[in-house]
């Protein structure tokens, strides 16, 4: 599942006052989404380790010839390409967004791919969470629009997930609304 | 933050001709680029082996002469025997054959287009990359025919080695035709390297979520499998032949016993990465025959499991067998017994494959639609090639039939008819969805009739004439192979006929052929990612993952 709540707002203490950001609380909720990749790190892992040692069937009967020279650098090339393109996929799909929650404030981050870094910031009371089932890009397109500007969530879960998502969310600016009382 | 983008999702196709077609980043449009540039070098390698029969069609040498190459024979004038035009002709039919058409074909037309469609990805993982493997190809394809061009041996056009490039003829061929032959295979290694690592993250990283690797449709794994071959086999290609090219131009002894070098192990290597090669060739098309045997039969293919392990089993074993192809280089008696054992256990996953086709046909409903029966002579002619093999692969008996007409045979029925029917079961498979078009199903059949015919005629009787010990790679031969010399080029001609009539169909079906309307013109046995979407396919597909229910038909594995 892409997406996890680091801190689940039912477990904050129910107490109010001491969880505002403006008295440096820590977030009462933090959410992580992130794109789906079907290959675990750990396969990543084997499939280079398997490379390297089937390349090494045509060099071990050259040891000790010339020709290892002529053969080494091109397999060993083809083992750092193969490494390089995977790894950079991986990074060309490492968009990790970020959402924590405090009874008074809302901010949004999204990093990568690459170095790319935007980030949303609004007071949760006048935050309106959308599910635009129709229209936007994909399906139950979810967006939060607060502090003057509309910004997408999740867009790059999948079809089941977004849902589940909205649901969850909704769910979280209910409760976090509700612990602003007090002094 | 990304701003919401509610209504900015406009998706018409706006891009122009030269855009679309030089510029293309999208895996579907490159496929499509493949399969148009590898038709048109298999058509000029094609009418190399037309002009090559014409020759062989009686003893004797009457067209390729010294005195200028003729296409109408004249007893009148003067014919001396021009043997490197022969030379260079065998040569360039091979390498063209082997790097430039059917790889490009099968892994690179198919591969593109619908690997990414059946694992339900948006596109190849490096679609610049894609862009660059292809031009990377028709570079050398470029190179390839420069060389044919070029000054070579004999003060004449072209390199006559054979397209394995053996040293010390290879190294001694004059001009500089043989350097820009070995440019060529550079580039098109380069371009096959680079798609291979694409297909193969791709694969890895960008399947639709839940599909877990033994829920891959065949045809992407066996894509996955030939781009594992092309990556651990190239490289080393590569490196031979930049030994050939220092040999050849600073001096190297790699390959020269005056310097301490040994030509014998330049076949090794050759070898090492030649007999992957032509499994990198037919692979693509075990997967492709899948598909379109299961839906003709109305079954979901049988033993999937089996299936996927079989083709990484002769993946596997496609490694470690490379010296049957030189028995007679004076090995030693156990590497000799081992390399023949090795080389009969492929007949075993190969047989596996096989006996699932035929079991997945059992009890089947079978459609003989043009795909089907493309498919169907696939089995029949592979099995043929295939047995040849298994004749050719004991060190005694290759004693006899070494560098025969009956190796021609074998490999032109494993890949001849093995790999060129796949291509075009798969080109009538797949015409529909690719271009909205449906082809003249009585005209695709006559396609196949000619050309079943065609190349048996061609080839069968090449068997009696390696077994009479008709040698290979000559320009003439004695009388008393002129009988089966000459109904071998009637089938020749018979299969260059059919490949005219192949174009006029694709030209047709393009032009003028019946709409598609359906997702899936053919039955719901045709049931990976790929039939879901409408035919031809829109600019940007799968841009939202797919469901799992789209996919994960309960009957198939």
């Amino acid at each position: 599942m892409p997406y996890e709540w680091d801190i689940k707002i039912s477990e904050a203490p129910a107490q109010s006052g001491a969880l505002l950001y403006g008295k440096g609380a820590r977030p009462s909720a933090r959410l992580h989404i992130w794109p789906y990749r079907s290959l675990p790190r750990r396969s990543f892992a084997s499939i280079i380790a398997g490379a390297f040692l089937l390349l090494l069937i045509p060099i071990f009967p050259l040891l000790g010839s010339s020709l290892l020279w002529g053969i080494l650098p091109f397999a060993m090339g083809a083992l750092a390409l193969l490494w390089f393109f995977v790894e950079k996929s991986y990074r060309d799909g490492e968009i990790l967004e970020e959402l924590s929650l405090w009874p008074d404030r809302i901010y949004l981050s999204r990093t990568g791919p690459g170095r790319a870094f935007q980030e949303w910031e609004a007071n949760p009371y006048w935050v309106r969470l959308t599910n635009h089932a129709h229209g936007g890009p994909v399906p139950d397109y979810l967006t939060l629009k607060g502090g003057g500007r509309e910004v997408e969530i999740g867009a790059f879960l999948s079809e089941d997930e977004r849902p589940a998502l909205y649901d969850d969310l909704a769910r979280a600016l209910t409760l976090i609304k509700s612990r602003r009382a007090g002094p | 933050m990304a701003d919401a983008a509610i209504h900015g999702h406009e998706h018409e196709d706006n891009r122009g001709f030269f855009t679309r077609w030089f510029m293309s980043t999208n895996h579907k449009d490159i496929g499509i680029l493949y399969l148009f540039v590898s038709g048109l070098v298999g058509f000029i390698s094609v009418s190399f082996t037309v002009y090559m029969r014409l020759e062989l069609m009686e003893p004797g040498v009457q067209y390729m002469c010294l005195e200028g190459a003729r296409f109408i024979a004249d007893s009148t004038a003067q014919c001396t025997p021009n043997g490197h035009l022969w030379n260079v002709l065998i040569t360039y039919h091979g390498v063209l054959m082997m790097f430039f058409v059917v790889i490009p074909a099968l892994f690179g037309g198919f591969g593109n287009y619908f690997m990414p469609l059946q694992i339900g990805a948006p596109d190849m993982a490096f679609p610049r990359m894609n862009n660059l493997s292809f031009w990377l190809y028709v570079t050398g394809t470029a190179l390839g025919v420069a060389s044919l061009l070029a000054p070579g041996g004999d003060d004449q056009m072209g390199s006559g080695v054979g397209w394995v490039l053996y040293p010390p003829l290879s190294t001694t061929e004059g001009g500089y035709s043989m350097d820009l032959a070995i440019f060529a295979v550079h580039v098109s290694g380069a371009s096959s390297i680079l798609g291979a690592i694409n297909m193969i993250t791709t694969f890895l990283n960008m399947r639709a979520p839940g599909m877990t690797i033994f829920k891959v449709p065949l045809f992407a794994w066996s894509i996955f499998i030939t781009a594992w071959l092309i990556l651990l086999s190239l490289p080393v290609l590569a490196g031979a032949i930049t030994m050939l090219l220092i040999d050849r131009n600073f001096g190297g002894t790699f390959f020269d016993p005056a310097g301490g070098g040994d030509p014998i192990l330049y076949q090794h290597i050759l070898w090492f990465f030649g007999h992957p090669e032509v499994y990198i060739v037919v692979l693509p098309g075990f997967g492709l025959i899948s598909h379109v045997i299961a839906t003709f039969s109305r079954k979901p293919v049988f033993g999937y499991l089996p299936m996927v392990w079989a083709l990484i089993a002769i993946g596997a074993l496609g490694f470690v067998v490379w010296a049957h192809h030189m028995y007679t280089v004076g090995m030693s008696l156990s590497q000799q017994s081992y390399f023949m054992l090795a080389t009969m256990v492929i007949a075993v996953p190969t047989g596996v494959k096989i006996f699932s086709w035929i079991a997945t046909m059992w009890g089947g409903s079978i459609e003989f639609k043009t795909p089907m029966l493309f498919a169907f002579g696939f089995l029949l002619l592979f099995t043929v090639g295939g047995v040849t093999g298994v004749v050719l692969s004991q060190a005694g008996v290759d004693r006899v039939y070494h560098d025969t007409y009956y190796v021609v045979a074998h490999f032109h029925y494993t890949m001849s008819m093995g790999a060129a029917f796949c291509i075009f079961a798969g080109i009538y498979f797949y015409i529909g969805k690719m271009s909205g078009r449906q082809y003249p199903e009585f005209l695709g059949k006559l396609h196949f009739w000619m050309f079943f015919i065609g190349v048996n005629l061609t080839f069968f009787p090449q068997h009696f004439l390696g077994r009479q010990g008709m040698p290979r790679r000559y320009i003439d031969y004695p009388e008393a192979f002129a009988h089966w010399n000459q109904i071998s080029s009637y089938g020749a001609f018979l299969s260059f006929a059919s490949f005219l009539l192949f174009i006029g169909i694709i030209a047709y079906t393009l032009l003028a052929g019946r709409r598609v309307t359906e997702n899936n013109y053919w039955n719901e046995y045709a049931d990976t990612l790929e039939w879901t979407l409408p035919c031809p396919p829109p600019e940007h597909t799968f841009e939202i993952l797919p469901k799992q229910e789209d996919w994960d038909k309960g009957h198939a594995h």
